[in-house]
């Protein structure tokens, strides 16, 4: 197997595992983790390609990608802690309100 | 020109003024336009007749307008004015006339007064519809709307429902023979391509007869004739229709409506002359229907149920007539039956009103002294009916009893035999009556019999008109004045010696009937109820008037109410449409309950599906790109 | 199998490896230092694909600052509530068979294409040298080409501690 199918195939399979890790853990925490982890494939995928390009411009784009997910962790953390801290548990479980 | 037109439009304008503003302008006006209007109609059909006899015996037209034109077919509305029609206007504008200006003196303390005169005037309009139409479409606009009519008046006190029943009863069964005038009307169009009665008679009268059975036609439009002219089978509305104000039933269901039959027949006579069969069975039924009616009326006690039957039969006389080719003949005795059967109906009116609403003839008698005008009128009228000579009812009853024995067309010496013994009971049912009402010792309670009045003038001067007209009326004879556009029927040359012996028979009959009831009757109820109590089956079969009203009840009724119950209602309405409605309501509501389940609240689940979407999008992509 | 493609097998094995422990472990502690491996592992194949800069940027920003943050909250929380005793949601199997799906259809998205071989890549990126993809190339394209979107990004990272601000604020309001 040459090395971009491998690492295809690698980010295929991080992003895969990630969805599955946001589907089942039960924990708010656990749960961004897997999202991250799931960015972490993409970003895989995006620097195999930036890195077989003649410019600069694919790894300019991953650095950006860098930023926003620091930012929308940033964001994302502060709002888990606010809905641990009304129903006082981490637990996904406790939100289901929108039921039909 | 347009007096035709004129003639029927003034009781429309009549039926307008009075339902629309009768009700605040008043008694006074109400009655100055319910009875003027008809009394200028009747005006405008004398001048009508005088025209008529002018232009040499041919008969007078007038389109009033285009109704329709639907394709290549134009329906017209127009006015055909001959002898026939002109008498038929003159009875049907002059009697009714006379009947206004009584319903003025008996519906005095009503408070429905401006609705009666309106209503009664509508049904003028419609009757003269009905005898001037041109075509049979207009003569059914007419039909129908007598009917209407009548529906309106019989049911006029509509908070009792029982009359209110009656009204519906009457509407009901006349439907069922409109749906026999209908087809008949259609088979004429459809072969003849016309509705115009002389375009029709001309046709069957013509050298190539039309290719529709005229017998077929015929039957078809003489069961038009059976539901309005109350004959066998559909006679059952009739006595109900008592329920009605007197001067309605006078009208309505003696002089003028229950004609509107024989009218029918009559105006076709040249397609009757050419349908053997279908005559048979008019002169057939006509004579049971007045036979039947004859031994009901023997045993009724209400003065008006004993008229309605005594009604039945005599229109079942005129049928007879009709039956064996005497169509002249039986007109004759519609003009008769008018002043006669208006007048014993008015009589009975005047009998209720004086007791203050008393119609059962059990609770009356030894009234002769307290209100001469209206016993001698009565008498007058029962005289008429039973055929004694020379009032009016001898001329007609007559020749319908001779030419129903020698006709060339049919007659029989059964059928005669069946009619005179008919008559036989007719004269004993009518002086029974007049005994029981009249003559024999007070039977009242003190209460009724202190109340007894003579009726005001606006009803005495009616009656008195009509008693005069019951007795010269016969000297007119109408057969003969019809001979030009109806020729009676040949007689067998062989039986021409008997007429004068007939003649003398029926009068003889006629005789018998009032001995007989004196006889019985004399001194009261007593000898009567002991001839019933011996004769008990026969006389509870004719109290309960052959059981015809259960018979009906229970064969067409209560199916029709169980299949309307069961099948239409329980099956077609509430399980098939409304269940059909109630299934789509419950198909949505269980569509939505389950497909609201997806909404788990469950962030995770909604992920889930939402990639579930993008992959199967994915997919279709990849195998489709 | 050349050393470089030996170690970038290790590399991916290890990401996986910690992307898998990251589902199983129980304790969010755990969790979180599976996926620090996992990135590390995963900044280790940057390196060996010749971007060092990201490979950088990847350790200092992702697992220096991220993680790190994710560490610092989840000592500050109580972490043994529910979902310690029961680590997984309800439907574990049609999760792991839509990701199987997911994974399949992707791969099929990626699959098709050919294979650029080594002399290839040479044609497509003539003269290339550690350098060409090293701090200095890398800032020059950012004040030459891409300042614009530097100076978004600045933008998006105030906004990002305008939001964060706001979020305690909220926090702290609600607690009185």
């Amino acid at each position: 197997m040459d090395r971009t199918q491998l690492l295809l195939a690698l980010a295929v399979s991080l992003f895969s595992l990630g969805f599955v890790g946001v589907m089942v853990r039960r924990n708010a925490l656990v749960l961004l983790m897997c999202m991250e982890l799931m960015l972490n494939g993409v970003i895989l995928s995006l620097v195999t390609f930036a890195s077989r390009s003649a410019t600069l411009d694919g790894a300019v784009l991953v650095f950006l990608v860098f930023v926003v997910a620091a930012a929308e962790i940033a964001i994302a953390i502060p709002i888990v802690l606010l809905l641990a801290r009304q129903r006082r548990t981490l637990d996904v479980g406790a939100w289901s309100e929108l039921k039909g | 020109m347009n007096l035709l037109t004129l003639i029927v439009l003034l009781p429309l304008a009549g039926f307008l003024l009075n339902g629309l503003l009768g009700a605040r302008l008043g008694r006074g006006f109400v009655s100055v336009v319910g009875c003027g209007l008809p009394i200028l109609a009747f005006l405008a059909a004398i001048r009508a007749f005088t025209q008529l006899d002018g232009a040499a015996g041919a008969a007078l037209v007038e389109n009033a307008y285009t109704w329709a034109v639907v394709g290549g077919f134009t329906f017209e509305v127009g006015f055909y004015l001959d002898r026939l029609s002109a008498l038929m206007t003159l009875i049907v504008t002059g009697v009714g006339s006379l009947i206004h200006v009584y319903s003025t003196g008996y519906m005095k303390d009503d408070p429905g007064y401006a609705r009666y005169f309106s209503y009664l005037n509508l049904f003028l309009f419609f009757m003269l519809l009905l005898v001037l139409g041109r075509s049979l479409l207009v003569c059914f606009v007419g039909w129908e709307g007598v009917g209407l009519a009548s529906y309106l008046l019989i049911g006029f006190w509509f908070d009792d429902p029982a009359k209110a029943a009656a009204g519906k009863k009457a509407f009901i069964t006349n439907r069922v023979g409109d749906a026999g005038f209908l087809l008949g009307m259609f088979l004429l169009y459809h072969t003849l391509g016309t509705f115009d009665f002389d375009a029709v008679n001309a046709a069957f009268q013509g050298p190539v007869p039309p290719a529709v059975s005229a017998s077929l036609v015929g039957v078809l439009l003489f069961i038009g004739a059976t539901g309005k002219s109350a004959q066998i089978p559909l006679h059952v509305w009739l006595p109900d229709a008592m329920a009605g104000p007197t001067p309605v039933s006078a009208l309505i269901h003696a002089a003028t409506m229950v004609t509107a039959g024989v009218y029918l027949v009559a105006r076709l006579n040249g397609l009757y002359l050419q349908a053997p069969g279908a005559s048979q069975l008019i002169a057939v039924i006509g004579v049971a229907t007045a036979f039947f009616a004859a031994t009901i009326a023997l045993v009724q006690t209400d003065i008006k149920k004993v008229l309605a039957y005594s009604t039945i039969s005599q229109l079942g006389f005129m049928f007879l007539a009709l039956g064996v080719g005497a169509y002249g003949v039986a007109v004759f005795h519609v003009y008769t039956h008018a002043f006669f059967k208006a007048c014993l109906f008015l009589g009975a009116g005047s009998v209720i009103h004086s007791l203050g609403g008393e119609q059962d003839v059990r609770r009356m008698g030894g009234l002769w002294r307290r209100i001469p005008v209206t016993f001698w009128t009565f008498a007058i009228a029962t005289a008429a009916i039973a055929g004694l000579p020379p009032l009016a009812g001898f001329f007609s009853k007559d020749q319908i009893l001779w030419y129903a024995f020698a006709s060339e067309h049919g007659g029989s010496p059964v059928l005669w035999a069946i009619a005179s013994f008919t008559a036989l009971l007719t004269a004993f049912y009518m002086f029974r009556l007049l005994w029981l009402t009249f003559l024999t010792p007070s039977r009242m309670d003190h209460e009724t019999e202190h109340h007894v009045h003579e009726s005001p003038i606006s009803m005495t001067g009616v009656l008195a008109v009509l008693a005069v007209l019951s007795a010269v009326g016969g000297f007119f004879h109408v057969h003969l004045f019809l001979e030009p556009i109806m020729p009676l029927p040949e007689t067998d040359h062989a039986l021409e010696h008997l007429e004068l012996p007939l003649v003398v028979l029926a009068v003889v009959t006629g005789l018998v009937g009032l001995a007989a009831a004196v006889y019985v009757y004399r001194s009261g109820l007593a000898r009567a109820d002991r001839l019933a109590q011996r004769f008990a089956g026969v006389h509870r079969l004719l109290s309960g008037k052959y059981y015809v009203d259960e018979l009906y009840e229970t064969v067409l009724g209560r199916p029709l109410m169980w299949v309307s119950q069961r099948v239409f209602l329980g099956l077609g309405d509430r399980r098939l449409i409304d269940g059909s409605l109630h299934g789509l309501a419950a198909l949505a509501k269980g569509a939505a309950g389950r497909l609201g389940r997806i909404e788990t609240g469950n962030l995770q689940f909604y992920l889930w599906l939402t990639v579930l979407g993008a992959v199967a999008s994915l997919a279709w992509v990849l195998g489709h790109g | 199998m050349s050393g470089t493609d030996l170690l970038l097998w290790f590399f991916a094995a290890a990401s996986l490896a910690g992307g898998v422990l990251m589902l199983v472990a129980r304790h969010p502690m755990r969790v979180a230092l599976a996926l620090i491996g996992s990135m590390i592992s995963l900044a280790g194949i940057y390196a060996i694909l010749g971007v060092h800069v990201i490979a950088v940027f990847q350790v200092l920003i992702y697992v220096g600052a991220v993680m790190v943050f994710m560490v610092y909250v989840i000592m500050l929380l109580d972490v043994r509530d529910p979902s310690f005793l029961q680590r997984y949601g309800r439907a574990v199997v049609p999760a792991v068979a839509l990701a199987a799906l997911l994974a399949g259809a992707l791969g099929a998205a990626a699959g098709g294409g050919h294979t650029v071989t080594a002399t290839e890549l040479d044609a497509l990126q003539p003269g290339r040298t550690p350098a060409s993809f090293g701090v200095d190339a890398f800032s020059v394209s950012f004040l030459e080409r891409y300042w614009l979107h530097f100076e978004v990004t600045t933008v998006l990272l105030l906004a990002a501690v305008v939001a964060a601000i706001a979020v305690v604020r909220t926090g702290r309001r609600r607690d009185g």
